[in-house]
Order: structure tokens, then sequence, then C-alpha cells
């Protein structure tokens, strides 16, 4: 079946069996590998993207299912070589260790913050309670959605 | 012509060691655009699968591949009978007794997981079905989970090994029963110390590729040791050391699961010979990272301890027994480490302690971060507090009086130079507001406490040496290539080995490009463990940096008729020592390096071996490490004693680093582990009925997430480590040590119950509550 989605404002048809997941279709199909997965099963928050505007796990999502959506991944964010202050936050502030987590941290981070740039601690938590980070506890990556927030609202 | 990029580097990077740069690979993280082995897509790539075994102890009567084989899009497969049959293991230095693990077995399998054959095929789904029409027959044999019924005469035999136990490690110096009887206080402790995993991000995978014409191979591999992977294909596929290339890309965590080579690393190779040489890629799903890989060790920590009243520690006695599962892997060293941390801590003359790793038909126990030390910590640190209590004494008091100190000697010879240990309890006690707080908040069931500990900077563990080497290639635009052996799992390792390098060479930060981990092109490493790279490795980039820097300075000081002793490059500058005068930038100095009158390639090189002595396995003695770093930790609870939910509300760490090479990743690294710190204190608990992992998901099992957290507080503490690095030491894993011991002493301190086995469950306090009532 034919499928169109629109990824990264950019449209696109593919030829899909119709069973593949949105991730599938980033990773294997168009090779936009910096969506990740750490389990498949909707359990770590590490393939996160956003569908029209919300934070959404592409392990659980049909790509069939999401025609006519917005579709953004970690590879749709910066414009040129201009980081999005969510990106350029998580380098400044050290936020990064492996890296693994990261795209999907930073979709989900990027969700809030385009909702509510001024999250209280508790909003921040709560928002990224989905996505396991197991190199850098948190801290850091708390201090560079609130920084990124007060940029974005400016 | 030499390319000219004048003061394009004169930045903020100048004199980068003691500054936090940001990440070395920080944009490609950011953007999705840095490549992992799971990344990786090669044109005709195989998928390969592991078959593995359901049942728990069995053995294998006969294996029928022929329905397999003959599924169209089949590629490859293989069992034991196209393998060498040649065991691995990691300690086989110290312990080859214990090298017991085949990489595919041919006769029995040991626990559920157990791999038996490998299949390549054209996409996953031909894989799994491939797997599911291999045909195994097996004989079932009886299986043995707990510790103490394994050691049973007469329990199911899983090895060759008496009763079951695969190592047993005394530890004796002085006379304790001696001192036990002089003590003016005695007392006992058992702790239980539950399994963790280590369940990186980025689960294990590799891609293996036999190159057929050369016969040679290479594996991409998320490892956190690839040399020593490269050593266990060679030695299992039966080739030369330099006919195995391992290339480790970015690697999405490790935690010491990913010190070794597995059986889908070498099934990977295999396939790939066998497919004609297309690439095989294995990529384990998170169900198997839980159950196949390796886990941290279950223990039962007796500890006994006989103290005067004022205080001072006379002796102390113990037993270990750790659960090890079907083989050895990196056991025995754990063993080691989960007793003999104690010597660099607490000043002990009388010690008596037997470790037992014992066999059972569980998962493979091994490395996870904390290397025994986590155990001990809880174990030990809690004791410690029970101790102080029988006399009276407050706890940080008690520890004061028995601490080791800078430069002594301990009883197992360990050369203890620079040691932080009391400053970092009087900061860490400062920060908190001990005096105020301890025993006195009761009554808003709130309570503090502490824990301390030490770790080593490397430790030999599979190889008579433990070097690591480091190239500094300066190129004529400017730039610096640092090529090292170290593997950064995540920790930072390039980008701190890059400022080490920067310092050394007297540039900036800026210019440093780094290629890490690639066994064909950057020189030898053993690997990420035991935080040693900072110190280890750091020392060969210190001392490539140097070496690169006196080829320059040969140069200038030539040119200008100038002896080369007046000089030095600081600051992007080369200068006279004696007044800091510019004699030119640079720039302009390799300029002339790659001029026609000169034309000499700066290629600047390091290679480090601490200085240690061996150990002595059979009594405990030798000085393991070139430094030793120290930390003291201190977490504030409160405790519902209607739910028994305890909360953490604050950590502080204050931690021996030696001298932070970039302040803000020593952070992360103490951010980090307290994190897992606790993990392991509250929910950390990988859970088996009868050899079966009974939560081998982030669903059941549960590891941090951003709810919940503490406020952390890393104190740094600088003491100048005057052999390593710019004074650095390695500090990746201690801060994890004491965690569970800090909470479980604050929460007695708040409601005045103590828990002896993890993890710290509402249940188990409630339990405790009510027993106490």
């Amino acid at each position: 079946m034919d499928v169109n989605l629109t990824i990264n404002k950019k449209q696109i048809t593919l030829n899909l069996k119709g069973n593949e997941t949105l991730l599938e279709v980033l990773r294997d199909h168009l090779s936009l590998t910096g969506t990740k997965t750490a389990c498949q099963e909707s359990e770590c928050g590490t393939c996160t993207v956003i569908i029209d505007g919300n934070a959404t796990l592409s392990c659980i999502t049909l790509a069939a299912n999401v025609q006519g959506t917005e579709i953004t991944s970690i590879e749709g964010l910066a414009q040129g070589d201009v980081l999005h202050p969510v990106q350029q936050a998580f380098i400044d502030y050290g936020s990064v260790q492996c890296g693994f987590c990261i795209p999907g941290m930073i979709m989900s981070s990027v969700a809030l913050l385009e909702k509510n740039p001024e999250p209280t601690q508790k909003e921040v938590e709560y928002a990224l309670d989905g996505n396991i980070c197991r190199c850098a506890g948190y801290p850091k990556i708390f201090e560079a959605v609130h920084a990124a927030g007060k940029k974005m609202k400016k | 012509m030499a390319l000219t990029k004048k003061s394009k580097f004169v930045d903020e990077y100048v004199d980068p060691v003691g500054k936090s740069v940001p990440r070395i690979e920080g944009r490609g993280i950011v953007t999705g655009q840095l490549k992992y082995v799971f990344d990786v897509q090669m044109s005709n790539m195989l998928v390969g699968k592991m078959l593995r075994s359901p049942h728990a102890h069995a053995r294998i009567i006969s294996i029928d591949t022929s329905k397999a084989e003959a599924l169209p899009g089949v590629k490859a497969i293989i069992t034991a009978q196209d393998t060498h049959q040649i065991k691995f293991g990691s300690n086989e230095y110290f312990f080859p007794h214990t090298v017991d693990q085949m990489a595919i077995e041919a006769d029995k399998v040991r626990y559920i997981g157990d791999e038996l054959a490998a299949v390549a095929a054209i996409d996953e789904e031909t894989a799994d079905e491939a797997l599911r029409l291999i045909d195994v027959k097996y004989e079932i044999l009886p299986g043995v989970f707990e510790i103490e019924e394994a050691i049973k005469p007469g329990a199911p035999a899983i090895h060759e090994a008496l009763n079951n136990i695969a190592l047993i490690l005394p530890v004796n110096f002085g006379n304790p029963e001696r001192l036990m009887k002089e003590a003016d206080s005695v007392r006992e402790s058992r702790f239980w110390c539950p399994v963790a995993h280590p369940s990186p991000m980025e689960p294990h995978v590799c891609v293996g590729q036999w190159e057929t014409f050369t016969n040679k191979i290479t594996l991409w591999s998320s490892s956190q040791a690839p040399f020593k992977c490269r050593e266990s294909l060679a030695k299992t596929l039966k080739m030369d050391l330099n006919d195995v290339r391992v290339i480790k890309m970015a690697v999405g965590g490790g935690f010491g699961g990913k010190l070794e080579m597995l059986p889908m690393d070498f099934a990977a190779c295999l396939l790939s010979k066998r497919a004609g040489g297309l690439p095989v890629k294995i990529c384990l799903t998170r169900e198997e990272e839980f159950t196949t890989t390796r886990r941290k060790h279950g223990m039962i920590y007796k500890v006994k301890t006989g103290v005067k009243k004022d205080g001072t520690l006379l002796a102390i006695t113990g037993e270990v027994l750790a659960d090890g599962g079907a083989y050895c892997s990196y056991g025995p060293t754990v063993l080691a480490a989960a007793m003999m941390r104690i010597f660099m801590v607490y000043k002990i003359q009388h010690f008596r302690m037997s470790g037992y790793r014992i066999y059972t038909n569980n998962p493979i126990s091994g490395a996870m971060r904390g290397f025994g030390g986590v155990q001990s910590g809880f174990a030990i640190e809690s004791h410690m507090d029970l101790v102080a209590k029988d006399i009276g004494m407050d706890p940080i008091d008690f520890r004061l009086k028995n601490i080791t100190t800078p430069n002594m000697v301990t009883v197992n010879k360990m050369i203890l130079t620079t040691n932080g240990l009391k400053e970092c309890i009087e900061k860490a006690r400062a920060a908190c507001g001990w005096d105020e707080k301890r025993g006195k908040q009761q009554h808003l069931k709130r309570g503090i406490g502490i824990g301390i500990a030490a770790d080593v900077m490397g430790s030999k563990m599979y190889k008579s040496h433990e070097s690591a080497g480091a190239i500094v290639k300066v190129e004529e635009d400017g730039s610096v290539y640092l090529f090292t052996g170290a593997a950064d799992t995540g920790q930072g390792s390039n980008t701190a080995l890059s400022q080490i390098a920067a310092q050394a060479l007297g540039v900036s930060y800026s210019r440093i490009k780094c290629k890490a981990g690639d066994t064909e092109i950057t020189p030898f490493d053993t690997g990420s463990f035991a935080s040693r790279v900072t110190f280890i490795s750091g020392n060969a980039a210190l001392l490539g940096g140097q070496d690169a820097k006196l080829q320059i300075l040969e140069i200038v000081a030539k040119d200008n008729n100038i002896s080369i002793d007046e000089l030095d490059i600081r600051a992007e500058k080369v200068i006279f020592k004696k007044d800091n005068r510019v004699l030119m930038s640079f720039d302009k100095a390799l300029e002339l390096c790659y001029s026609f009158k000169y034309g000499k390639q700066i290629i600047g090189r390091g290679s480090y071996n601490p200085k240690t002595t061996p150990i002595d396995f059979r009594s405990g003695e030798g000085n393991v490490s070139g430094s030793y770093g120290f930390e003291a930790q201190i977490a504030e609870v409160e405790v519902d004693t209607d739910t028994g939910v305890v909360t953490v509300l604050e950590l502080w760490d204050a931690h021996d680093i030696g001298k932070a090479i970039n302040p803000q990743s020593v952070q992360g690294q103490i951010e980090g582990s307290l994190a897992m710190g606790i993990g392991y204190t509250f929910y950390e608990d990988l859970r088996f009925k009868n050899g079966r992992v009974l939560n081998a998901n982030f669903a059941g099992y549960r590891v941090p997430r951003s709810i919940g957290m503490p406020k952390m507080n890393g104190i740094l503490v600088e003491t100048d480590e005057l052999e390593g690095p710019f004074g650095a030491k390695g500090m990746g894993e201690a801060a994890l040590l004491p965690t569970a011991a800090a909470v479980a002493n604050a929460v007695e301190d708040a409601i005045g119950v103590r828990i002896m086995d993890l993890p710290i469950t509402p249940e188990k306090i409630i339990k405790a509550l009510k027993e106490r009532a």
C-alpha cells in the first residue's frame, strides 16, 4: 500500500506492507537513525518523536496510521547549522553522556516546552518520566530543559 | 605550503584542563548524527539470531538443523560442531581454571538462555522462523538455583567443580580471633545484596564481517573493551590477533555489561564466514539483554567486628557467598574486590574473610559498575553504623577514628599516597548540616546517614599488564588527532583525554579530534573498567602530547639556534621558560615543522602502565592500583510510616578526584552514579524462579526515572595526585558504592529500624516497624 507521510516538513510516499511501525520506517526505510529504541515495547521513551506537537512513541505507532500528520524526528530540529535551543542546552549543561536516550529525551522536552516554555520542576519530571536515561541521573537534563524554555520564550 | 589558520584556535578552550569544555561528540549526539553499532546499515546485511536453551540445566542429545537450512532466506547456521569448542573467560591471567564458557555450548546447557546455535537470514522474520525449525533433543537435568543449596553435597553438578564452588578466596591477615577476645564489643551481621542489571540503553549489538579473500574479520561492537574482545575472538576462532579487527563505535552505555566478548560476537563473525562474507548484524532484544548478558552478583555478605569502647576497630572477619550463575565471567575478581576494598577505607590489621563464588543454574553474573563494591559497600557501611551505635558513638566520629590516611601502606600492601577521605567526610558533614540533624529529626520521621568508600584506578584483570597507549598526530592544518585505545562508553573519556592531550601539547582543546577504540589503528588499551581511563589512558595521552610538543620544539630550537631546554609551548604559544616571553605562535611553529626546510611530521606517542605490584590472591596482598580515590556520601531521608515509602530528600557526595579534568563531566559521573545507587537501594532487583528471570523488561525491572530524583550535591575534593595526569584520579564508580548504606543508615536514624536486605521496599519498612512494635 502507498503511505503518505510528512516527516520533518518533507512529503514522502512509501510503498509499505502496512504493519510497519513509524520507528521501522524512520530507521530502516528512510535511514533516519537518529531515532533510537532500547526496548521496542513502549517502556523506555528512546524512540520518541513529535507528531502534531505531541511526544509520541514511534515503536508502537503504525506508520500507516499517522498519514496526514506532521511528524518531526530529531533530524528535523536544527535549522541548518543552528541547533534548536533544547539541543544547544543539552550540550551547554553537560546533559549528555552516552547519548543513546538523548534524541528521545530532546523530543519529549521540545514537545513540553512548545506548549509550556516555563514548566515547573514537577512538570518537567512528569513530561520526561517516560524517557529513561541510564547514565546521567537527570539533574543536568532538568537544568537544560529549564534553560532552553527560557530561550524559547524570548 | 603550510595552511595557516592563525588565531582560530586561540579561544576559551586554551588551557582546557580544569574547564568544563563541551563534549567532543556533543553535536553528534543532540542531532542524532552520531553513529552507534545499533545504527549500522550495510547492503546485503544479514540478521543474526541466537538459539537459546529453554531449560536451566540439560544435556544436549542432538541438534537437527536440516529443516531450518532448507528455509528460503536462511544463509548460515552454526552449532558447536562448526566451532573449535574453545572456552573463553575473563580472569584467565589470575584464575585460568575459571575460563569455562563456550561461545556455542556443545554438550550441556547451564541456564535459560545458554547459546546452542546461531542463524543468519535475510530478515528478522526468517531468522526467527529458522530458530523455531531447529530441532534440539534435551535430557533435562535437575537444576539448582539458590547458593546455599548449590554448595550442599549431592546438589546437581553444573561444572566439574566440587560442590559447585568455582572459587574459594581466603583473605587472612593477623590474628582476628585473638583480637575479638580483646574487644569490648563484638557484632555480627548478615546482609543480602540483590542482583542488579547494567541495562545500558543501547542493547548489546554487533556486526561481524569475514573478509573471505584475506581471511580477516572485522567486528563492529558496542564494547567497553575492544582489545579484550579481540583477544577472546582470536582465541575462540583460532586466529592471529591481528587478523581480528574490533571497531568500537559510539557506545550507548556499558556499566560493566559490555566488558566481554559474548557468544553473539563470535557467532556474527562465524556466520559471516559461512554466508560467504556478507555482514551479519546481531542485536539483542531487551529481554535477551536482561536474561543472557552479565548481571551483578547476588551476595550473602556476613561480617563480624570487634571494637574497643573508644571506637578502635580491632578485627574483622566474614564470609561472602556469591551467586555466580552458570559461568565464571569476571566473577573471581569481583569476589576479590568485594572482600578487599575495605583495606582502602579502614585501617585494619587483623582480618579474615572467605569468599565463595558458587555456580547455579541462574544467568551469568559478571562485572557491573562498582565491581563487588556496591555489595560490600552496603554490607560494610551498614554494619559500621551498627557498631558505632553499640558503643554509643557518632557514626562519623567512629569512621574518622578508623579510616586510612595519606601516605600509608595497608595490611595487604596497598600503597595509599594522596588520600582525601578525611577531607571528604568533613566536607560532606559540614555541607549537609550533620551535627544539627543527626538524631534530631525523628519527630519529623527524618534521618541522615553516611557511607564512605574508596576505589582503585585500574586493576589487572585479564593480562599481565594494563597499559594504555596514545598517539598525538599534529597535522599541517593545525588540527591534532588523538588516537586512544580507550573506550568512551558515554562517560566522556574522549573529551577528558582530548583535554589532557591538548594541555600537554600546549594548545586549545578546539584543535583536537579523537579516534578511539579501533584495534587496528589505535594503540592498545585494556578497556573501560575499574575507573581506570582518566588515570591510565589519561597518562598515556599526557605522554603523547608531551612527546609531540618536544618534536615541535626541537625544530623551533634548531631553527632559532637556541637550546630546546629553554622553550615550552603554553596556551598556543612557543615561549621562553625563564620569562614567558613569546617566541612565536603555535601555528607559526607548525609552519616551520611542515616547511620546505624541515618537512617533519609531528607524531607524539605515549605509553603508560601503572606502578603496581602483582596481587597474590592466596593472601590478598598486592598494590593493585597506581592510585586510589575516596569519597564520603550522606543521605537525608523522610519516611512515611503509614505507607512505608522512603523519600530521599538530598544526597551529598564529597569525592577525592585528585583534580577535575572536566568539572561538569565529573559532576555528571557523580549524579549518574548516585541515581544508579538510588536504583539499587530501592528497586533494582532482577528476580528469578527456577532460573527464569521474572522481570526481564523495563516495566518489571525498574530503573531510576525522572520523577523522584533527590537533590544531588557533588563536592569535589582535589588532592592533586602526583602520579595522575595533571593530578587527576578516576571516579566513574565510587559514588555508587555507599549509597544504599547511607540511605539505610538514614532510615534507622529516622525511624529506628534497620534494613539488612536490599532493596528497601515499603513492605520491608512496614514489616520492620511492626516487628519493633
